[in-house]
């Protein structure tokens, strides 16, 4: 991994001083996040999630294959990710990093370990036909919190995505082109979404650590919840040892960010579902 | 609220002496607490020893040492050992840590780069010593000048691989050592083996070159025992050929050739060898008088030379040192 | 969730290897079990068997990675081919789940370390499991820190690891692979002084009210882990101290010129 240039000791005084008066460098205040923004492509399941400068682009496409033999009424959600020098200087093509690493299997374990997705749905016919979804997320760019953007990014792309509409007969599959059948949108059980935080030596935590936050931090905390005030992924993994009160306190203050951000995601949606024509007349 | 189960793991009989039963955690918890100010450094009691994260003491009446870090108001141990005491100076002695060089130590390093008129050691340290070209002795003498030329001859003095004895001479700004061989004792080693014990069984003693006389081999043994855990033990050579004297041969200094060595020579090298290793594995300080003092038991046993049997190693741990490693 | 195949929790209160709920595994704990490393040991809990050991601090292998100011620390984590036993996951080198391991233990030691002892140097943490029924991460912390302990590298704390699940409302302390399987599963570590978490890892849904009684508890085994871990390294210590003073016995060129200060 290339190791990147430490920033300049003078802007990590600065950034702690001002840290110390509740101030953030971008004029957030602590437990704010930077803005959410969603940009939908042409296509559906196409959509990119922005907070702040950190781009994410989601892409969900399905096709249709054999399910497992042991699992004959469950489809499949694949995700790929794979973090190339787009995002930042700092990641190799090819070769991952154990941060990368760690975001990867974050996500995986954040959407398709909480089955978000209801995979028995995905059965078209079992042990025979299932559907397989395939989540491909783009690292665009890396201002800080990636994963976050990531969760939110796969989250609404899923959200966004419809299958076509098939037809058992019998034996016999057909599937309706959304030209003929309009398609139809995924099962979807919760939506899981990651909120990162960071911490600083006897400083409150902030949420959203842009890049160099997190470069100067002292270790970061991330939590996957649902709006149903369940925790589906916690992870703390060094870092500044913390009190069980101060993970109590990040996993409150999480219950309502995530209500907040699933209502801007459901938001965008109902918007672009207005401008879209998705329904056969 | 909590119980730990003590029965054994059925797959891992050995561990038995390891498993411990609950009621005992009441006595550690009791010394824990019983540790008074007035203790440190009595004597080798139990109180006298701490594990990471144990309050030692104030820190508002005693000053921290190595081994320790100052948390709120107190002296906390970062290491396990022992508690030291010089006045208001408290350390923690490790039981077992990487070599710590100072000045003047005597060490026995590897050669494993030759760089711009340096070369790099592996010393047992926690980075590579360093042996600058003007820090050697060059065939010649030792008022020798050193020329151009040496530079580009410096691999033909020591290679990649090459062990030598030098002693620490200073220290870089990162910490790393630098090493001299300014001295006809110091140097290339030869006809002998190199072993490599814990470091903190050698104790910085007054020489660390030994000799061992005959009848250990026709010419004696030399051992030599660098603070840095590196022992080197060789083929005996006289007194007057070691320092410089009679017979000195100063154009040998960077020989790679090893000299003729008799079969008794040999035999006797790998006795103290095993000797030694016998010693350290118990964890017992290496010293010149215990060495000839183990050598002369079995010796006066009659027992046969090169490899020693295990119930003998016992037998000598019980009857020198006074241990017994069977229990 | 996932239809269980065996009984979590009977009827009498006992877990499926006989344990009550708050009950932990045996556990055995052993240090210095590497010959050549500078700290090792080896650490069972129940039929998971976890050896660390530690090289270093010392010159990087890589020089360029050396950092001026503080020591790098390295973690690999291994698994032998016959730790799984009957049931488990496949794990090889270089998989990510492996990856993640080590980056946990990595991440988890950094701040415990005291890395700016060690300038220029680095620090090799090499986790081999040997054997595999859940818990590999909590054990080999719990190895880990026996380990940096008997390597003699200034650490703060010791740092204990244990998983606590839950089955509907009650939480049990320190899963055998099968509890693994099917329950949400927290773990966490702590500095058992400061009861401060440094780690603390959940894969699956759980209501918040449950989390933070789970916490709770995790932290008070893990103190019971910490004495029962101290009582080994003192009575070993205790053994090294008394060899290293024999000494005084025998040798007169030894005693006096003990100028180590």
């Amino acid at each position: 991994m290339v190791r990147e240039v430490d920033p300049p000791s003078i802007q990590k005084d600065f950034l702690l001083a001002a840290l110390a008066e509740g101030k953030r460098l971008d004029g957030r205040i602590p437990l704010e996040q930077r803005k959410i923004e969603f940009i939908f492509g042409d296509e559906l399941g196409n959509v990119e999630c922005r907070i702040g400068k950190t781009a994410v682009l989601a892409q969900v496409s399905a096709s249709i294959v054999k399910p497992r033999d042991d699992r004959p009424y469950e489809g499949f959600l694949m995700i790929n990710s794979e973090i190339g020098p787009m995002a930042s200087s700092i990641y190799e093509n090819g070769r991952s990093s154990d941060s990368e690493v760690l975001i990867t299997r974050l996500l995986e374990k954040s959407i398709r370990r909480t089955e978000a997705i209801d995979r028995e749905a995905l059965c078209i016919l079992a042990g025979e036909k299932v559907w397989q979804l395939r989540l491909t997320l783009h690292f665009l760019s890396d201002s800080g919190n990636l994963l976050d953007c990531a969760s939110m990014a796969s989250m609404i792309a899923l959200k966004h995505f419809r299958k076509p509409d098939v037809e058992v007969i019998g034996d016999e599959v057909i599937i309706h082109s959304p030209e003929e059948r309009a398609p139809v949108p995924l099962a979807i059980h919760h939506t899981p979404l990651c909120l990162t935080f960071a911490y600083f030596e006897n400083l409150p935590p902030i949420l959203d650590p842009t890049h160099l936050e997190s470069t100067l931090c002292a270790g970061t905390l991330t939590v996957t919840m649902n709006a149903q005030r369940e925790i589906c992924v916690l992870s703390k993994a060094g870092g500044t040892p913390l009190s069980a009160e101060d993970i109590m306190g990040v996993v409150r203050v999480g219950v309502d960010q995530v209500r907040e951000m699933v209502k801007i995601m459901d938001q965008a949606l109902e918007k672009d579902r207005e401008s879209r024509v998705i329904e056969v007349q | 609220m909590f119980s730990v189960k003590t029965i054994l793991p059925t797959s891992t009989q050995s561990f038995s002496d390891d498993i411990l039963s609950t009621h005992r955690r009441h006595q550690a918890e009791l010394d824990a607490m019983d540790l008074d100010e007035d203790e440190f450094g009595a004597g080798p009691s139990k109180r006298n020893i701490v594990t990471p994260g144990e309050v030692i003491t104030s820190s508002k009446e005693y000053m921290r040492g190595h081994g320790t870090y100052v948390e709120d108001v107190n002296v906390v141990s970062s290491v396990t050992g022992t508690i030291e005491r010089v006045n208001k100076l408290i350390s923690v002695k490790a039981i077992r840590s990487k070599y710590v060089p100072e000045v003047g130590d005597l060490v026995i390093g590897r050669i494993v780069e030759v760089g711009p008129q340096r070369w790099r050691v592996e010393a047992n340290g926690r980075q590579d010593a360093v042996l600058m070209l003007s820090s050697v002795n060059l065939p010649g003498g030792v008022q020798r000048r050193k020329i151009e030329s040496d530079a580009l001859k410096m691999r033909e003095f020591l290679a990649e691989g090459d062990l030598l004895v030098a002693e620490v001479q200073a220290f870089f700004g990162d910490g790393a050592m630098s090493l001299h061989t300014r001295s006809l004792k110091y140097g290339k080693l030869r006809n002998g083996q190199l072993l490599s014990v814990p470091p903190q069984l050698i104790r910085r003693l007054k020489s660390h070159f030994h000799h061992i006389p005959p009848p250990c081999g026709p010419t004696g043994v030399d051992v030599i025992l660098g603070l840095n855990g590196y022992v080197w033990v060789s083929n005996g050579t006289s007194q007057e050929k070691r320092e410089g004297g009679e017979g000195f041969d100063s154009e040998g200094v960077y020989s790679d050739k090893n000299d003729d060595i008799p079969p008794e020579g040999r035999q006797a090298t790998s006795t103290i060898t095993n000797l030694i290793k016998i010693l350290a594995d118990e964890g017992i300080p290496l010293t010149d008088t215990l060495i000839e003092e183990s050598f002369n038991w079995i010796n006066q046993n009659q027992l046969p030379l090169g490899s020693i049997a295990h119930n003998d190693a016992e037998r000598m741990l019980a009857e020198i040192v006074g241990i017994d490693i069977t229990a | 969730m996932s239809s269980s195949r065996i009984e979590i929790l009977n009827d009498g209160g006992l877990r499926h290897d006989a344990r009550r709920p708050y009950e932990l595994r045996s556990t055995s704990f052993q240090l210095n079990t590497h010959p050549t490393a500078e700290g090792s040991s080896t650490v069972t809990q129940g039929l998971t068997t976890v050896q660390v050991s530690i090289f270093g601090p010392r010159e990087p292998r890589q020089r360029s990675q050396a950092s001026h100011d503080k020591a790098i620390i390295n973690v690999e984590v291994g698994v032998v081919p016959w730790a799984q036993g009957g049931g488990g996951i496949k794990r090889v080198r270089g998989d990510k789940r492996l990856q993640e391991i080590g980056a946990s233990i990595r991440q988890t030691f950094e701040p415990v370390i005291m890395t700016h002892l060690y300038p220029r140097s680095e620090i090799t943490i090499n986790v081999q499991v040997l054997s595999a029924d859940g818990g590999i991460l909590p054990t080999s912390i719990n190895a880990t820190t026996l380990a940096l302990i008997s390597s003699g590298i200034s650490i703060l704390d010791y740092i204990t690891s244990i998983s606590i699940g839950l089955y509907l409302k009650q939480p049990l302390l320190d899963l055998s692979f099968l509890e693994e399987q099917d329950l949400p599963n927290l773990i966490i570590s702590c500095l058992t002084n400061s009861n401060k978490i440094t780690l603390a890892q959940m894969e699956t849904r759980l209501h918040i009210d449950r989390f933070e009684e789970m916490l709770n508890l995790g932290l008070e085994a893990c103190k019971v882990l910490k004495i029962e871990m101290e009582l080994i390294v003192k009575e070993q210590t205790e053994k090294i101290v008394e060899r290293m003073n024999v000494k005084s016995i025998i040798s007169s060129n030894a005693s006096g010129m003990n100028i180590d200060e």
